[in-house]
């Protein structure tokens, strides 16, 4: 292994290499900051300048956007509350809050440093057990991902603050709305309407972009009066996160980093379901759990870390199995395949230098990103000096243009629009659209992973979940991940602390 | 100090601006100088009569940029520009199950407006209830088929289709074979092999090849109907292996249901069409173009690597091609 990992690091450590991958993790960055654009965009956008390129730094490149795009979409999430991508709708949870509270230096910098060390991790695991991880990934059958989908759903209960069945009703919002669409067993349109810009679902980038932004600048134009108009927010502290501080989330971060690897080798689930995972889990077992929402690191630091350790986790069955598990890797699997090299067992046998290569490339684009992304930071923060009017008026244009940008479909700009508005309804009613959006999407996940279930098992429930160790555990560990969360909100008495909990959620 | 931090700002939002441009343009990359110098010398000589194409070409996709099918579109554009002697643009128009894209071909009217399809100009109007569908367009050629395969795990205990069958007929409705989604073309050839072996297995819907391919890998399902590129890498390496081929591939020894005795044919294609009412000698300059475009080397590699089968079928060959699909597709939604 020591001699392939050398022979790899040789094909990375030269000019070319390094300024491919160190270029394709600032366009990545930047593709991230822009609400719409996600790692995919971004990496599709500069598929057609890798065609004249040296195949592996092509590649590599892609690696470099790959991670940039993972990151990038944190540092709206955090200073604006519109997040870049969809995984970082998790980031805003409370990246935002410590914005407000002024604390926007610390929760950059936390969000930077557990990308980082979410990425280096998933690079070292790859390179001793990408094999073997590959695998465990194959052992998800579509029980397994029912089992799945549903643990990640019971995070609803808990995001409704004091009234667990305000979470419930978010999420289950949020399944109904990932039904809407093709069904995905018979192929027939669902509660379309007839309206055939929606047969094939909503895109969640328009749905949470909705939800999170435009419902977001509406409550805080209505703030907005008097000399308080344009006025800018004074209270921001750029500084960094000091040792003490870093001490408190590494632990989370190397956590959730763990979960992000795991959930990222698994084909078809994805940096959104491993931030949502990653976030719920974190918040089950912290002692102070009850304070994520309100502006804890933790919050931060844990959907920051896999949604970059599932870079690394997403190149296992891309590389060990030759099948891409989303549209990112689907892409880095085109190119591949273009300059005909066939990844796959095959791959580690006759030319491991290559993935090894990639393994190296990892690593050093996640080193790329965190110097690159503290400039960045330095030069985003900035942004609060802008006065609210004139941000508000720019994100919104931005958000809009972010929506069309992703489907090249007008419609979507409407789907933005009238999210927004159910956005702004559900914010006023103190529901948590974080759970509708966790809703959408696992939704789509569980259902057509229940139905495929039951259609092997020949409609045998009890055959058809519980095929293996892994899918019992998960549907398990759910059940009662549900049951007691349900119990404990039911009887426990309204408390003062919940009750201040609520109220700084809301401002 | 206020200078500085503005001029960071402004810095800031150019990239910004720079990368929607980017998206605006859909990935295409700055305008092709070669092909239209070499277009000033050919011009006078190929085409005389018609004076087509007078501007660059537009070759629309329903699926975004970096798509399968959009990459593909790319590499042929690319190595078309040279016979039809204009830049020919890739345009994505993704979304509303792929009625974006044809409306607005349908609607163009500059004569340098084409459209890439694939199966899903057959499949959708179906399941969607589309008012546009083939028939709604001037079929140029067929150019590709994307080919399928039934492929089981390495481990399982049938070496060749008559195994599979025989088993599958003593244990009617025991195998699953994961395939495409209702009125897919996956789908449809597991309800014809069903029909033309005599054999009852469960067809399970899977919305991605390659999430099919894990599925058999980790003996979730039993086999898979699908491309035979998205486990090409798995059964190179031996972890697969097909049991039959429902289309010949070059240089693959597999049996093809042809070889076995079944008679039909399911072809999940690649071609373009162009807008009614196009004239017949832009549709010739066309077949002429898409011909010689196979014998560019590099597109000749590009769909070798990507395991595509290259298919001519020009005009009315074609039209019987998607008859024979939405027949096939119509019988088996219901």
């Amino acid at each position: 292994m020591l001699e392939n990992l050398l022979a790899g690091a040789d094909n990375v450590f030269n000019i070319a290499s390094l300024a491919a991958i160190a270029f394709g993790v600032l366009w990545g960055i930047i593709g991230g900051m822009i609400p719409g654009i996600n790692a995919t965009i971004a990496m599709a956008l500069l598929l057609p300048f890798t065609w004249g390129m040296e195949p592996t730094n092509a590649i590599m490149m892609l690696i470099g956007v790959y991670c940039g795009g993972e990151y990038g979409g944190s540092i709206p999430a955090i200073l604006i509350g519109t997040p870049g991508t969809t995984a970082a709708a998790v980031t805003s949870l409370d990246g935002y809050p410590l914005h407000k509270q002024g604390k926007s230096g610390i929760a950059l910098g936390t969000s930077l440093i557990s990308s980082t060390l979410g990425g280096l991790l998933s690079a070292v695991i790859l390179i001793f057990i990408a094999v073997p991880l590959a695998s465990i990934a194959i052992k998800f059958g579509p029980a397994e991902y029912f089992g799945l989908a549903a643990c990640g759903l019971t995070l609803v209960c808990s995001l409704g603050g004091r009234n667990v069945f305000k979470g419930i009703l978010a999420g289950a919002i949020g399944v109904f709305i990932a039904s809407i669409g093709y069904d995905p067993m018979n192929g027939i349109p669902r509660y379309t309407m007839g309206l055939i810009n929606i047969a094939d679902g909503f895109e969640l980038i328009s749905v949470m972009m909705g939800l999170f932004a435009i419902s977001e600048l509406v409550l805080q134009a209505e703030e907005l009066t008097g000399d308080a108009k344009f006025s800018i927010q004074s209270n921001v502290d750029t500084r960094l996160p000091s040792w003490a501080i870093i001490k408190t989330f590494l632990p989370t971060a190397f956590f959730s980093g763990l979960i992000g690897v795991v959930i990222g080798a698994m084909p078809g689930v994805g940096a959104s379901t491993a931030c949502f995972v990653a976030y719920s889990e974190v918040k089950r077992w912290s002692k102070d759990g009850h304070t994520f929402g309100t502006g804890n690191l933790k919050g931060v630091a844990a959907p920051e870390a896999s949604n970059n350790a599932v870079t690394g986790g997403a190149l296992v069955p891309l590389l060990a199995l030759g099948i891409p598990g989303s549209n990112s890797t689907a892409i880095m699997l085109g190119a591949l395949m273009i300059f005909n090299i066939q990844p796959g067992p095959l791959l580690f046998q006759r030319s491991p230098e290559i993935p090894y290569a990639f393994f190296v490339a990892l690593i050093v684009a996640n080193i790329c990103l965190f110097i690159m992304g503290y400039f960045i930071v330095k030069l985003a923060i900035k942004i609060t000096s802008i006065s609210k009017p004139i941000l508000f008026a720019c994100i919104i244009a931005l958000v809009f243009t972010g929506a069309y940008a992703f489907s090249a479909d007008t419609f979507d700009i409407f789907v933005t629009f009238i999210f927004g508005l159910l956005g702004y309804m559900m914010k006023k009613f103190g529901v948590p659209y974080t759970a509708t959006v966790l809703g959408f999407v696992l939704g789509f996940i569980m259902e057509a992973n229940l139905r495929r279930a039951l259609l092997i098992s020949k409609g045998d429930w009890i055959g058809g979940l519980f095929t293996s160790g892994l899918s019992t555990t998960l549907i398990v560990l759910a059940v009662v991940a549900f049951i007691a969360t349900v119990y404990q909100n039911m009887k426990k008495p309204v408390d003062m602390d919940s009750i201040a909990d609520d109220n700084n959620a809301k401002v | 100090m206020l200078k500085s931090r503005k001029l960071q700002i402004v810095f800031a939002l150019c990239l910004v601006f720079i990368m929607l441009v980017a998206v605006g343009c859909g990935g295409n990359e700055a305008p092709k100088e070669e092909p239209k110098q070499e277009a000033a010398k050919e011009e006078p000589k190929e085409e005389p009569k018609v004076e087509w194409p007078t501007k660059n070409i537009e070759l629309v996709y329903h699926s975004k940029a970096g798509s399968g099918g959009d990459m593909f579109l790319r590499a042929m554009a690319k190595s078309l520009e040279e016979p039809m002697g204009k830049s020919i643009i890739v345009a994505n128009k993704p979304g509303a199950a792929a009625m974006n894209a044809w409306k607005y071909v349908d609607d163009s009217s500059d004569g340098h407006t084409f459209l890439g399809v694939s199966s899903t100009l057959i499949t959708s109007p179906i399941l969607n209830n589309l008012p546009l569908d083939y028939t709604s367009f001037e079929p140029i050629a067929m150019m590709f088929v994307d080919p399928m395969i039934l492929f089981v795990n390495a481990e399982a205990p049938w070496d060749t289709f008559e195994e599979f069958v025989e088993d599958a007929k003593a244990n009617p409705g025991k195998y699953n074979i994961a395939g495409g989604i209702p009125g897919e073309l996956g789908f449809v050839a597991g309800k014809l092999l069903q029909e033309a072996s005599g054999i009852d297995i469960n067809v399970v819907p899977f919305e991605s090849g390659a999430d099919a391919a894990v599925s058999v890998l980790g003996g979730h399902v039993d086999g898979a109907i699908g491309e035979y590129g998205e486990a090409v890498n798995q059964l190179d390496a031996g972890k697969l292996k097909i049991l039959v081929a429902f289309n010949k591939i070059d240089g693959v020894d597999a049996p093809t249901v042809g070889d076995k005795g079944m008679d039909f044919v399911i072809e999940k294609f690649r071609g373009v069409v162009a807008p009614k009412g196009t004239p017949q000698e832009v549709i010739d300059a066309w077949v002429e173009g898409a011909q010689q475009a196979y014998d560019d080397p590099e597109f000749n590699q590009y769909w070798n690597n990507m395991k595509l089968v290259k298919t001519f079928r020009p005009g009315a060959e074609f039209i019987k091609v998607m008859e024979a699909q939405d027949a096939q597709i119509r019988k088996y939604m219901q």
